[in-house]
């Protein structure tokens, strides 16, 4: 398979924890990110234990890296500037690269700015969430519509490539509120944006509530007028519907989410952070503290291994390959998985065109609208 | 052993009597088990057994007791008290001559108490009764005897006093035992006969019979022949059960026990077979056992289709160990090949599907149970319908018979009225009352036997705080306005999942069905219809909507694994489905039918 191209930098902490997310972080802890530092160094030897500049290379060239969280942002410019600093020791990402950071609205001054811009980032996703105060506040977020107004003004000025990450389904939010929303981001002019549905995870505060019925979900109904709403105000808006919740400008597809989805290898660093092989998916054991302990006195810091065969590899393919609006080409799939696409996915393919649910023109097979949104429900026809 | 030495007896109660317990004393007592061996209700050794605390398997066990100074073989058999078994104790029962009745301290004398009384009293079988439990603080010993006197003619001066629990009364009984029960009266030196009360399947010794000797003996290697399957074996061990099997060399008249004969054909067994010598000087065979009634039917298939063979492997095994349920191979056009069976109750058809898919290690769909009904056609020919899909057209039924059952409720005087109102609520027609006791009383009623199978016992004991019990006996086939009620899912029907009931009540029913199906029942991606008919007739429906909107949002790095799992999870879920169509239909919606919506007013 070679080198991994692509990177992915877990940054676990956020100043509070939102009422829905059970991602890997931990807030209100500054006080660890010192500790943070010094076991993402250490882990971050796994790509060569001296540095590579001793060993006279490079060290790993990257077409894409990615800072995600928690919020990377959170760290500050200084902070971000360390991170960096750390990260180039090993991590190189060649001329052209993407470098992608997640941030708050809150953390985007003028002086992250210029951090990100020494660092070599070329591209901010925005937690933004909705533009609409009572959203917000529903989503237990700690800026208002106009630090989302302000910062993204300022990161396209400045000539950042920018996402925004809206969110749909929020406690008592309607569906007029989404169509605001989604035509207010239009009129920020993002290059990217991507749309979630809100989701109850277990061990969320939000979840706690909906058990004792003190929050409701929104309808299933209502859920999926939303995101058609979305679909369609976005594409209205010239962005391109590439996957199941991301909107791109014409060129402005997010590269290093699309290796993911192509199923090349990538690395990754940090608290549960997802590596992969192209066969094995390795995830980083998911508590902060563990995985800091744990590779600090040099502990195995890995948690799921996920090993697949050949073919479990290339029905996976199928699954996240469908996910994305162009589909599967029949050609690409079997140069890059050495299955055929009807061996592994022959007669469900035909029974979801028969259903509507599919579109198959020989070469290329593609969900149709009405597939896409049931989507989940197709692939136990495809998974071993 | 001589026969004035041994005595043979069963103990009998109604449920949760202390028959176990009991048994745990007599063991200990008589030092067959060691006390450090011994645990509570040991003889309950079967794994459903100690889930549920109940018996569910007769259990012999041979002791040994000094009295007088003379030493006598005592064969024990602890039966279960709950109705659905009570073939086992009927079979008990004809191996012994002797039977000790108890009766709770407490509870007092409750349904199954009289039933298994008369099944002892008919057998002519000597009767010691025991009040148990009287270590209860609550114990009502002088209203127990009352009772006991009224129903069942038992003298209170014969009725010993004891708990199983602390010991007391337990030397009085094993003495009792000796001197009331007769020694049986088999010849040692007669033509071999004996009796098989039991068996059951071991992997590596096979078929394992259990025999009450009633003359001659039987030794180790000799030949011996089974009337009835006309086969014949040769003795490879014999011995008695202590409780575990112990090989000894000879069993002779009067005594119980097993044989090993290798029998790897569990066809050649037949409980209630006549064992005797091979040749012209064979014993006649003796009457055996009288098949029990079954009460109820259901179907039952491998959830794997291509699992029917080994099912069918399972259920011939079974058999041999109970052979109160039957089977005979049936087909549906939802559920592929599987069983229609039939139980004593709706207990023992969920314990045989229990046992059939741990000591088999196979996963059932089972159909919801019926009862057997009667159909005279116009052609003047009966038939007998144990599936609902058997019901013939309406042009050809002339009447449509149902089973009644005299039920009769043993409960506490102040609960008269409810159960009244329970009973005349599922059309029964009521005969008597007697009282038992100033507290007591025993109400007679003829009910469908379909209204008492399914959730008489609950409500009984829902109504009565769970002292109310109840025994019935069936005693016909009457007309009845009877309808089969058919459930289409996405306008195709469902033959399993078919119903016979009363026309006055199908449109409740047939809402109650649909209504719980739709909760059983996924949503698909396209909306499904549920109706109910009688015939072309829709007399209910409900929808399933299609599924609006599945799509995990969020797939990148890590997610990956962890979304495949839940992927995978509604994959298993789907295994354990039926399709009917392109409908999945979890397994246990077969049972939804059940739901008889009885919130009745
Ligand atoms: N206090 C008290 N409890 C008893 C006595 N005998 C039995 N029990 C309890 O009564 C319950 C039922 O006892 P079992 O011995 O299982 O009753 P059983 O008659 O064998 O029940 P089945 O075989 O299911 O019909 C258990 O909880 C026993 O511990 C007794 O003499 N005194
Ligand atoms: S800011 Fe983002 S990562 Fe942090 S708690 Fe809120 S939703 Fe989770
Ligand atoms: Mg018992």
């Amino acid at each position: 398979m070679g080198q991994p191209r692509h990177a992915y930098v877990h940054v676990p902490f956020c100043r509070h924890r939102c009422g829905y997310c059970d991602f890997t972080l931990v807030a209100g802890r500054d006080d660890l990110i010192d500790r943070y530092y010094a076991a993402l160094g250490r882990e971050l030897e796994r790509v060569s234990p001296e540095p590579p500049a001793t060993a006279g290379s490079p060290g790993l060239e990257l077409d894409t890296l990615y800072l995600g969280g928690g919020t990377p942002s959170h760290l500050g410019p200084a902070g971000l500037r360390r991170l960096f600093g750390l990260l180039h020791e090993r991590l190189h990402p060649v001329a052209g690269a993407e470098v992608t950071v997640e941030a708050n609205p809150l953390d985007v001054t003028a002086d992250f700015l210029a951090a990100a811009a020494d660092c070599g980032v070329t591209r901010v996703s925005l937690g933004g969430q909705s533009l609409d105060a009572m959203t917000l506040r529903a989503l237990d977020r700690d800026h208002a519509p106009d630090d989302v107004r302000r910062a993204a003004g300022l990161l396209l000025a400045d000539g950042f490539s920018v996402s925004v990450d809206l969110m749909t389904a929020a406690p008592g939010q309607s569906l007029a509120a989404v169509e605001k929303d989604l035509d207010a981001v239009v009129g920020l002019g993002p290059q990217h944006v991507s749309v979630y549905c809100l989701t109850w995870e277990k061990g969320t505060s939000f979840e706690s509530q909906r058990r004792k019925g003190l929050l409701q979900p929104a309808e299933e109904s209502l859920e999926r007028q939303m995101y058609e709403t979305a679909i369609d105000r976005l594409g209205t808006g010239g962005y391109e519907h590439y996957e199941v919740s991301n909107f791109a400008k014409p060129g402005a597809r997010c590269r290093h989410n699309e290796a993911y989805w192509d199923c090349r290898p990538w690395e990754a660093f940090g608290p549960g952070a997802a590596r992969f092989d192209g066969r094995t998916r390795i995830t980083n054991h998911r508590a902060t503290t563990t995985w800091m302990n744990k590779v600090l006195v040099g502990d195995d810091f890995s948690g799921d291994v996920d090993a697949m065969t050949a073919e479990d590899a290339a029905r996976e393919r199928v699954v996240v390959g469908l996910r994305r609006r162009d589909g599967l080409d029949r050609e690409a799939f079997m140069d890059a998985s050495g299955f055929t696409l009807d061996a592994l996915a022959g007669n469900a393919i035909a029974s979801w065109t028969d259903r509507g649910l599919a579109t198959d023109d020989g070469r290329r097979v593609r969900l149709t609208h009405a597939g896409l949104l049931v989507s989940d429900a197709l692939w136990a026809d495809i998974l071993k | 052993m001589d026969c004035k030495h041994i005595r043979n007896f069963s103990i009998i109660a109604h449920i949760d009597h202390g028959k176990s317990t009991l048994a745990d004393r007599l063991l200990e007592r008589t030092g067959t088990v060691e006390k450090r061996q011994l645990k509570e209700q040991m003889l309950d050794d079967m794994e459903l057994e100690r889930q549920r605390g109940i018996t569910i398997k007769a259990r012999a066990v041979r002791m040994e007791y000094r009295h007088a100074g003379e030493v006598y073989e005592l064969n024990l058999i602890d039966t279960p008290g709950h109705v659905d078994f009570h073939y086992e104790v009927s079979r008990s029962l004809a191996c012994c001559e002797g039977a000790v009745l108890l009766v709770d301290a407490f509870q007092g004398v409750e349904a199954q108490t009289v039933a298994n009384a008369y099944a002892a009293i008919n057998l002519d079988l000597a009767i010691v009764p025991v009040i148990n439990k009287v270590d209860l603080v609550h114990a009502r010993v002088d209203d127990v005897l009352l009772e006991m006197e009224q129903s069942l003619a038992i003298d209170s001066a014969e009725v010993i006093k004891a708990s199983a629990k602390t010991g007391v009364g337990i030397d009085d009984l094993l003495a009792a035992i000796i001197e009331r029960i007769p020694p049986p009266k088999g010849d040692p030196h007669a033509i071999l006969r004996a009796l098989i009360f039991d068996s059951h399947y071991d992997s590596y010794r096979g078929a394992i019979t259990y025999v009450r000797v009633i003359d001659g003996t039987i030794t180790k290697g000799q030949k011996i022949r089974f009337l009835e399957t006309s086969t014949t074996h040769d003795v490879l061990e014999l011995g008695q059960f202590v409780p575990q099997r112990r090989a000894c060399e000879t069993l002779s008249a009067g005594q119980v026990g097993y044989l090993v004969c290798n029998i790897k054909d569990v066809k050649q067994v037949h409980i209630g077979d006549t064992v005797t010598i091979p040749g012209d000087q064979a014993a006649a065979p003796m009457p055996g056992y009288k098949p029990p009634q079954r009460m109820v039917y259901c179907g039952l298939y491998p959830s794997e289709g291509e699992n029917f063979e080994e099912l069918r492997d399972a259920l011939e095994k079974l058999v041999i160990n109970d052979p109160s349920f039957e089977y005979a191979p049936e087909s549906s056009e939802a559920l592929g090949f599987g069983f229609r069976c039939g139980f004593l109750g709706l207990l023992h058809m969920e314990i045989i599907q229990q046992r059939l898919e741990k000591e088999a290690d196979l996963d059932l769909v089972q159909t919801a149970p019926n009862v057997t009904y009667r159909i005279k056609k116009t052609t003047g020919e009966t038939i007998e319908i144990t599936n609902p899909q058997d019901v013939p057209d309406t042009g050809q039924i002339d009447e449509f018979l149902q089973p009644i059952v005299r039920t009769n409720f043993l409960v506490p005087v102040e609960q008269i009225g409810p159960v009244m109102q329970l009973c005349t609520d599922r059309r029964g027609v009521y005969l008597k009352t007697e009282y038992l006791s100033p507290t007591r009383a025993m109400l007679t009623f003829d009910l469908p036997l379909a209204e008492v199978i399914y959730d008489l016992h609950d409500r009984l004991k829902s109504v009565t705080r769970g002292y109310g019990t109840m025994d019935y006996e069936l005693i016909g086939y009457f007309p009845a306005d009877l309808v089969r009620l058919d459930i289409l899912v996405g306008g195709k029907p469902v033959d399993a999942l078919s119903i016979i009931c009363d026309r006055r009540d199908a449109d409740r029913r047939g809402r109650a069905i649909v209504k719980k199906l739709r909760g059983e029942i996924d949503r698909h991606m396209f909306e499904i219809a549920l109706q109910a008919a009688i015939g072309t007739k829709v007399i209910a429906r409900e929808t399933i909507s299609a599924m609006r909107k599945n799509v995990t949002a969020k797939c990148y790095g890590g997610d990956i694994s962890r979304k495949k799992k839940l992927w995978a999870k509604q994959k298993e879920g789907k295994k354990r489905m039926k399709s009917i169509g392109s409908v999945d239909i979890p397994q246990k919606a077969f049972m939804a039918v059940l739901d008889t919506g009885t919130d009745r007013q």
